[in-house]
């Protein structure tokens, strides 16, 4: 009998302590990020799709098609055509740089393997389209521009340095 | 007319009575029969009572999706119109132009008349709710014993959900859910008898009479009180006694292969009798629409949301409960005390 | 193909009858199929059949370059990824006979133990999923986020981390990650108290869960069973005691067990086990030394001849990697040992007898991740 009287109590305080908990919480403020008019702000490592970022420096990117990164990759995500120079011998600049990110998994890899960090994980994670054939993209020809940290942070990454 | 607007929030049953009884005096003075006047009546009360079953469902759905938003720290829903009040109307919309998908071997008979059988018990139970002030459509003198017998009726339709589907997660709900309305329906009964011997009648209004002043029958009957909140949600199938859906367990229990329109009646049976549940308790325990300076019909809603409130705290605060240990509640738990608390109140009633 | 299970359907009588849960079904995670026999709601014979989510990685990484295969390993286990990738990196660190740098270690031994939080959260989430209750999963996703901004200014990934190399670390730690992981631990504690007041502590959950699915300690070293499982019965088995591997050898932390060998033991453990691990963060934190996060590896890395094995405690257990190298590029077998599919082999030990309910409550108390099963 008393142990009925005691399971009964004690029921009904571990009850309203669950109670008081979700009560609590009632007044505390909502988490919900409001996705597509609030985003969230991404740390600069954050690993959105490829890409080879204009130097401002030469108006040009980075990339001398040396395919440490394509051998990098371990899906075989990235495919490069070197440049021919008007001898038809290769030149050390990309002519094409495909990168289809349908087969990508934003490991990073090939960024890590650049000696010259021409390329870069960008910011952009709204990548989905409405064909397959536009997930295939020429980093060569896209002419990425950089903005703000994430540009500073790249042009400290190629002097050797890595702020924050 | 001030007069009559003043009669209509706060006597309303006067006014209404009284038009009904002019109407019948002009029917009756150009000679024609009485009972086709009575079935316009009803006919009449029954789509208001219909218009506001659906009105009132879509704004309980929006009422507890956005308590549940409060106590998991979200916006809950916020899109659809002002505060999203209108996210449940377009749920419904879209619900309601889905195709309709009958599975293959089901028990046709069954598997259709199922939603209706939910749904009418819940509808049958508005007769006897005393909104306000002589705003009741039928004042029986059997009010309670009426609840209690039309709104067992609804474990048929799950039942037979259950069994018409073909399908076993269905079938289990639908046998569970037979177990537990007719386990909680006891000390549900028990709960109430309380408060009839008190008032000394079944009749709804002469309950709701009987605690005017702030004689509350939740302050002299509190374990009564708490036995029927609880027996009540376990009556209308909400967490933690939500185990004929028990999402995680049968998938959706009794309903997984309803969809479209058959599933947004299960759907509103299923709010209407949270609605119902919530109204009895008011009505029984909270004063029902008694009430200083507001309206009548304003103080039983604000009652009857502060009890589905309640409902809803729990339901997103506990885990559901285990099917044996669900009986166990009933008959071990809630059973005994009811009884003692029975027992207490009549020899109270009796000394004092 | 699906596997046929080894019940006798012929032999079966009146009451009894076959019930597929899954491989779509709300609470078996993923695409695990249990199959049932039932008597009324008792279960008669459980038979999990795995394999619908078999990926072949295994396979996969006897085509990949040694430092290929580590972003593979994030998505066998996504919950505990960087302790899985340790695995793996330890076996080729151990095969190349690289050293790696001390800063390195901790930065490991912090991120694996964030990770493991992150990992103990998910699961305290979807228990209180299968058990019914529908409001933990918010409250636990909100540390859980603060852990994954954490783990994204670090390794940049939200889930697959892709943070370990063979050798160290990526880069090191980004200047604001420490002060970031003072503020989370200081409240975390508090935050875990609450947890338990809110689900472990119920009363519905503790009769659901006390004496359901009663686990020897027995039973479960031949079964191979791991990890909180394991300690939920009582055996102190933590490899990062037992058998320590990085720094954990200098670090204070006790090894939660619990006598109970029931599910809510199981439970308690897991939470317990948050509670160290944020001490662990404490200690590592404090004692992060400064220098090098990487050795020196060659750009392309050929193991000499000749195979690894390491084992580390994920989250889940002990998660194991074989390393077999033939001195080329690639390797020439991988083969990794996971808890869950040992953890999940029990099940059909401990769920005869009980109900619907309870199998679901025991299969979430195991803490299984299906890609990691079936690989």
């Amino acid at each position: 009998m008393m142990g009925y009287i005691s399971e009964i109590y004690y029921g009904i305080k571990s009850l309203s302590a669950g109670l008081g908990v979700t009560l609590k919480h009632c007044f505390r403020k909502p988490i919900t990020l409001q996705y597509p008019e609030e985003k969230p702000a991404l740390p600069l490592r954050a690993r959105g799709r490829l890409v080879m970022p204009v130097d401002p420096a030469t108006g040009a990117n980075r990339c001398t098609a040396c395919l440490l990164c394509a051998k990098a990759c371990p899906n075989g995500s990235i495919k490069i055509t070197k440049a021919l120079g008007d001898d038809g011998k290769p030149k050390p600049r990309a002519a094409k740089y495909l990168y289809r990110s349908g087969n990508c998994m934003y490991c990073n890899l090939c960024v890590e393997a650049c000696p010259f960090a021409a390329i870069l994980m960008s910011e952009e994670y709204e990548t989905a389209t409405r064909d397959r054939e536009s997930l295939n993209i020429d980093l060569a020809a896209e002419n990425h521009q950089l903005k703000g940290s994430k540009l500073s942070w790249w042009l400290a990454k190629f002097k050797g340095e890595e702020p924050a | 007319m001030l007069h009559l607007l003043e009669a209509l929030l706060y006597n309303p049953g006067v006014p209404l009575a009284g038009l009904a009884a002019k109407a019948r005096a002009l029917w009756a003075a150009r000679g024609l029969p009485s009972p086709v006047l009575d079935l316009v009546f009803q006919l009449a009360i029954a789509a208001t009572v219909s218009g506001f079953i659906t009105v009132n469902a879509l704004f309980i759905i929006w009422f507890d999706r956005k308590i549940s938003a409060l106590m998991q720290l979200r916006k809950g829903p916020n899109r659809v119109g002002p505060f999203g009040l209108l996210q449940t109307l377009a749920d419904t919309l879209k619900l309601l132009s889905k195709e309709d998908i009958n599975p293959l071997r089901i028990d046709p008979l069954a598997f259709w008349l199922a939603p209706l059988l939910v749904f009418i018990p819940s509808f049958a139970v508005f007769l006897v709710i005393p909104f306000g002030n002589g705003l009741i459509a039928g004042d029986l003198n059997i009010g309670i014993l009426y609840i209690l017998a039309i709104s067992g009726l609804s474990v048929i339709g799950i039942l037979s959900a259950g069994w018409g589907s073909n399908n076993k997660y269905s079938l289990i709900g639908g046998l569970r859910s037979a177990a537990q309305m007719v386990s909680y329906e006891v000390p549900m009964m028990l709960a109430i008898l309380p408060v009839v011997m008190l008032t000394g009648s079944m009749r709804m209004g002469a309950i709701v009479d009987a605690q005017a002043g702030y004689g509350w029958f939740a302050f002299m009957q509190p374990v009564a009180f708490v036995i029927f909140l609880i027996a009540g949600n376990a009556e209308v199938n909400r967490a933690p006694f939500d185990l004929p859906e028990a999402e995680s367990e049968l998938v959706a229990g009794f309903n997984t292969e309803y969809s479209a329109m058959k599933f947004s009646i299960f759907f509103l049976a299923e709010y209407t009798n949270l609605f119902l549940t919530s109204a009895i308790a008011a009505s029984l325990f909270l004063g029902g629409w008694e009430g200083p300076l507001l309206p009548p019909v304003v103080w039983f809603f604000l009652k009857t949301y502060f009890v589905i409130t309640l409902l809803c705290w729990a339901r997103w605060t506990f885990p559901r409960i285990r099917v044996d240990q669900l009986m166990q509640f009933s008959w071990k738990y809630l059973l005994p005390i009811a009884l003692l608390n029975l027992l207490v109140s009549a020899a109270a009633m009796k000394l004092l | 193909m699906p596997v046929q299970a080894p019940f006798e359907l012929e032999k079966l009588s009146n009451k009894e009858y076959i019930l597929n849960m899954g491989p779509q079904h709300p609470s078996t995670h993923g695409v695990l199929r249990v199959v049932l026999k039932l008597e009324g709601e008792l279960v008669k014979d459980v038979f999990p059949d795995v394999g619908y989510i078999h990926s072949g990685v295994e396979k996969l990484c006897e085509n990949r370059t040694y430092p290929a295969i580590v972003p593979y390993l994030d998505r066998l286990d996504y919950l505990g990824a960087v302790n899985l990738e340790w695995a793996y990196v330890l076996a080729v660190e151990k095969l190349c006979g690289i050293q790696v740098p001390e800063r390195a270690e901790y930065i490991r031994v912090i991120l694996a133990e964030l990770n493991r939080i992150m990992s103990h959260l998910l699961w305290y989430s979807a228990f209180g999923m299968d058990v019914g209750a529908l409001t933990p999963i918010f409250y636990a996703f909100r540390e859980r986020e603060e852990i994954i901004a954490l783990m994204e200014a670090a390794t940049g990934g939200r889930l697959t981390h892709n943070a370990l190399r063979i050798g160290g670390f990526r880069s090191d730690l980004p200047k604001d990650f420490l002060p970031g992981l003072g503020r989370f631990l200081s409240s975390f504690e508090r935050k875990v108290d609450e947890y338990e007041a809110l689900l472990i502590d119920n009363v519905i959950l503790k009769a659901r869960t006390k004496g359901v699915g009663a686990l020897d300690p027995e039973l479960a070293v031949s079964y191979g069973v791991t990890g909180p499982s394991l300690r939920g019965s009582g055996p102190a088995w933590d490899l990062r005691r037992t058998a320590p591997y990085s720094v954990y050898g200098k670090l204070d932390f006790r090894v939660p067990t619990s006598e109970g060998r029931d599910t809510w033991s199981r439970l308690k453990v897991r939470m317990d086990e948050m509670r160290e691990s944020a001490k662990i963060l404490r200690q590592a934190a404090g004692a992060l030394p400064s220098g090098e996060v990487s050795a020196k590896t060659p750009r392309v890395l050929k193991p000499a001849p000749g195979e690894a094995y390491s084992r580390v405690e994920s989250p889940r257990g002990e998660f194991g990697a074989w390393v077999v190298s033939d001195g080329s590029e690639r390797p020439y077998r991988v083969k990794f040992r996971s808890p869950s599919f040992s953890n999940l082999s029990v099940l059909r030990e401990i769920a005869v007898g009980c109900n619907i309910a309870d199998i679901i409550a025991i299969m979430g108390s195991l803490d299984l991740v299906i890609p990691e099963i079936d690989r």
